[in-house]
């Protein structure tokens, strides 16, 4: 997967671009949108991570011209200005998906594999773990043929958890995948310890294996 | 004293009427009254003559063609036919020589005259006579009378004819004033201003008028500047919230790390959450007191309330908490910004969960009450102390220590409140529960 980061702040810029490195993305990091315009000019993309607060150009202006270059790249828009203005303009624009800093790079991370997945059809996003089935895109959960109960915030959980497997999760990554966080005034562990304990409570119904580990102080791992 | 306030052009054509009635008073009582005056001065000096003349009348003729006093003292009278002037001399049993006019009334022939009557005490051969001059007043009255009705009804009409005639030229005078103070009214924010410019000929109009687009050109553009400000502060902080994040989630990617070392970063992660959070809510509350959200969507309140139940409901299931809801039949529609609507009933929801303890209990209700439409929210968990309800709504309280609460969820819904007319109330007992209730404007 090709990548091209357009971000102005370079700290930030390196950070996303070490982070997707370790993850076996290709990287092109820019800095300026007049970069961006040339890199985007001759090579082909998978990816595009744009600030639209770009000081030398209009950030959405920005995807448009590049839309006419690369037509099948995925645009995923950064904002700092949180507003669902800009959020719905980006999507008019062609932009694929939106973050808003600061965002987790796991999130960001996870929106890359959503986009994946509906790229390249249903098949990876089948997973299997002990004797169970999870169908991420389907959300579906089901051992040995028959279907497990989850609610929709427990399967968000569970599938973000095998999704990152071998990565312990804190609290407060799982909370703002599943919430979101937009308005939310406090930030409350117990929350995710609840859900935890049910998921665990309907996978033991059919099987004894405990999938999802407790790390202490911190959050949670599935284990491969 | 506090009047109640009143257009310029009410109050110019109350003073206006005002006036003229004094001056109808003042002539109508006021004129005839002089009127009478002078004739009864007129009078006077005519009674004055006329003593003169009966004395010169008794200088020739002697007193005895009037009065005999020795054969037979009966007195003189003389009126004419209509009684409006007599004349009398009797004997005077007063010795004091004097001269007086007054008014007073005459009993002749058993009816009732008034009359200005001259009375003068004399001497004649030794004796003393009073002689008195008559002059009915009934005229004069009469007059007075009549002056004063025509007064009146001619005021009156002059008062009506001029008091149109005032307010027609007031009304045209100032209609500029009134077409400047029209558009002032219709603006609800310095960027819809309409800046076109009203005719007038009355220079005092032009100023104000050019002064008032002056200014808020002014401030329309301070405007624009503290929300590029805003726009700037957000981008400023969250860019670097957004590095710090980054590089601590790359750090603890590292498998190496000592437990507690991670446990470090991730306390400082979530110390970042909420410093993200705090920077979110003041931007919103800065937001909305520039007033940059448009208030033109259509919102079902009853729909609202559904969509954040249903997007809460994993909060009320996680804390096993017993919800009822009861939605009013009736549809009401809110014209407002539907995201700060969402911000509002969510906060107020979440509030309450928040502070109802496992097991409790919330009900939320929409209804109406005297036609007004209004939404409830109702916990049983620990209140709020009496004396601390006038300050829940202020940024940055907070009540319980060891909450990480920044106290900006209720200041939020106090501001999107206002901000579409909705009144806000709040019942609240100790570890008996507490009660929302908004008020919605009229549809």
């Amino acid at each position: 997967m090709r990548i091209l980061i357009i971000e102005d702040e370079k700290p930030l810029a390196d950070e996303i671009e070490q982070f997707l490195k370790k993850e076996h993305y290709q990287c092109d990091t820019v800095y300026t949108g007049m970069e961006a315009s040339e890199m985007l000019a001759v090579n082909l993309y998978d990816f595009v991570l744009i600030d639209i607060g770009l000081p030398d150009y209009y950030g959405l202006d920005l995807i448009k011209e590049a839309k006419s270059y690369n037509s099948e790249a995925y645009f995923i828009v950064i904002t700092a200005r949180g507003e669902l203005e800009d959020k719905l303009k980006g999507f008019d624009y062609g932009a694929d998906d939106y973050l808003a800093k600061p965002f987790s790079l796991l999130e960001l991370h996870s929106r890359l594999q959503a986009i994946t997945r509906r790229k390249f059809g249903q098949n990876k996003s089948e997973i299997k773990f002990g004797e169970f089935v999870i169908n991420i895109d389907k959300r579906l959960l089901k051992h040995a043929n028959e279907s497990v109960d989850l609610t929709q915030k427990e399967f968000d959980l569970l599938s973000y958890l095998i999704l990152n497997k071998g990565r312990t999760l804190d609290r407060l990554q799982l909370t703002e995948h599943i919430w979101g966080g937009f308005y939310e005034e406090d930030y409350d562990s117990n929350y995710i310890d609840v859900h935890i304990k049910n998921i665990r409570k309907k996978l033991s119904k059919h099987s004894e294996a405990n999938h999802i580990k407790t790390v202490r102080g911190l959050g949670y791992k599935f284990d491969k | 004293m506090t009047f109640p306030k009143t257009k310029l052009k009410t109050q110019l054509t109350l003073i206006n009427a005002f006036s003229k009635i004094v001056i109808i008073i003042i002539a109508v009582f006021v004129l005839p009254w002089i009127v009478k005056k002078i004739s009864i001065q007129e009078m006077d000096k005519q009674l004055i003559d006329k003593l003169d003349r009966v004395y010169e009348l008794i200088e020739q003729m002697g007193i005895k063609q009037f009065i005999d006093i020795e054969n037979s003292p009966t007195g003189f009278g003389s009126y004419n036919i209509l009684k409006e002037e007599y004349v009398s001399i009797e004997v005077s049993t007063d010795t004091v020589l004097n001269e007086y006019i007054e008014s007073t009334q005459r009993i002749i022939d058993n009816e009732i005259f008034d009359y200005r009557v001259i009375s003068a005490n004399f001497e004649y051969d030794h004796y003393y006579y009073l002689l008195e001059i008559g002059q009915s007043t009934a005229a004069i009255t009469l007059f007075e009378k009549n002056l004063r009705n025509f007064t009146f009804i001619f005021l009156v009409l002059v008062l009506t004819l001029s008091i149109i005639f005032d307010m027609t030229v007031t009304q045209v005078l100032l209609r500029p004033f009134e077409m400047i103070i029209k558009n002032l009214k219709k603006n609800n924010h310095p960027s819809n201003f309409n800046y076109s410019v009203t005719k007038t000929t009355t220079s005092d109009f032009r100023y104000l008028e050019d002064n008032i687009h002056h200014l808020m050109k002014r401030i329309e553009e301070i405007f624009n500047e503290e929300r590029e400000y805003i726009g700037n502060i957000s981008h400023e902080i969250l860019t670097p919230i957004s590095i710090i994040r980054s590089k601590l989630e790359n750090f603890s990617a590292n498998t190496n790390l000592e437990e507690d070392d991670a446990i470090k970063i991730y306390e400082t992660k979530v110390t970042l959450g909420r410093l993200t959070k705090l920077v979110r809510s003041l931007l919103l509350l800065s937001r909305i007191e520039n007033r940059e959200y448009l208030t033109n969507e259509n919102i079902d309140i009853n729909q609202l309330v559904e969509s954040v139940l249903n997007e809460i409901q994993d909060r009320i299931t996680v804390k096993s908490i017993r919800s009822k809801t009861e939605l009013c039949s009736k549809i009401y529609l809110l014209k407002g910004n539907k995201e700060l609507a969402h911000i509002m009933i969510y906060n107020l929801i979440y509030n309450a969960i928040r502070y109802t303890p496992e097991g409790g209990e919330i009900q939320i209700i929409t209804s109406t009450d005297n036609q007004t439409f209004f939404f409830e929210i109702k916990d049983n968990g620990i209140g709020i102390p009496e004396d601390k309800l006038p300050y829940i709504f202020d940024r940055f309280k907070k009540f319980q220590s060891g909450n990480n609460n920044f106290g900006l969820g209720l200041a939020l819904v106090k501001k999107i409140c206002d901000y579409h007319n909705i009144k806000i109330d709040v019942k609240s007992k100790p570890q008996k529960g507490s009660t929302f209730r908004l008020y919605f404007p009229p549809m």
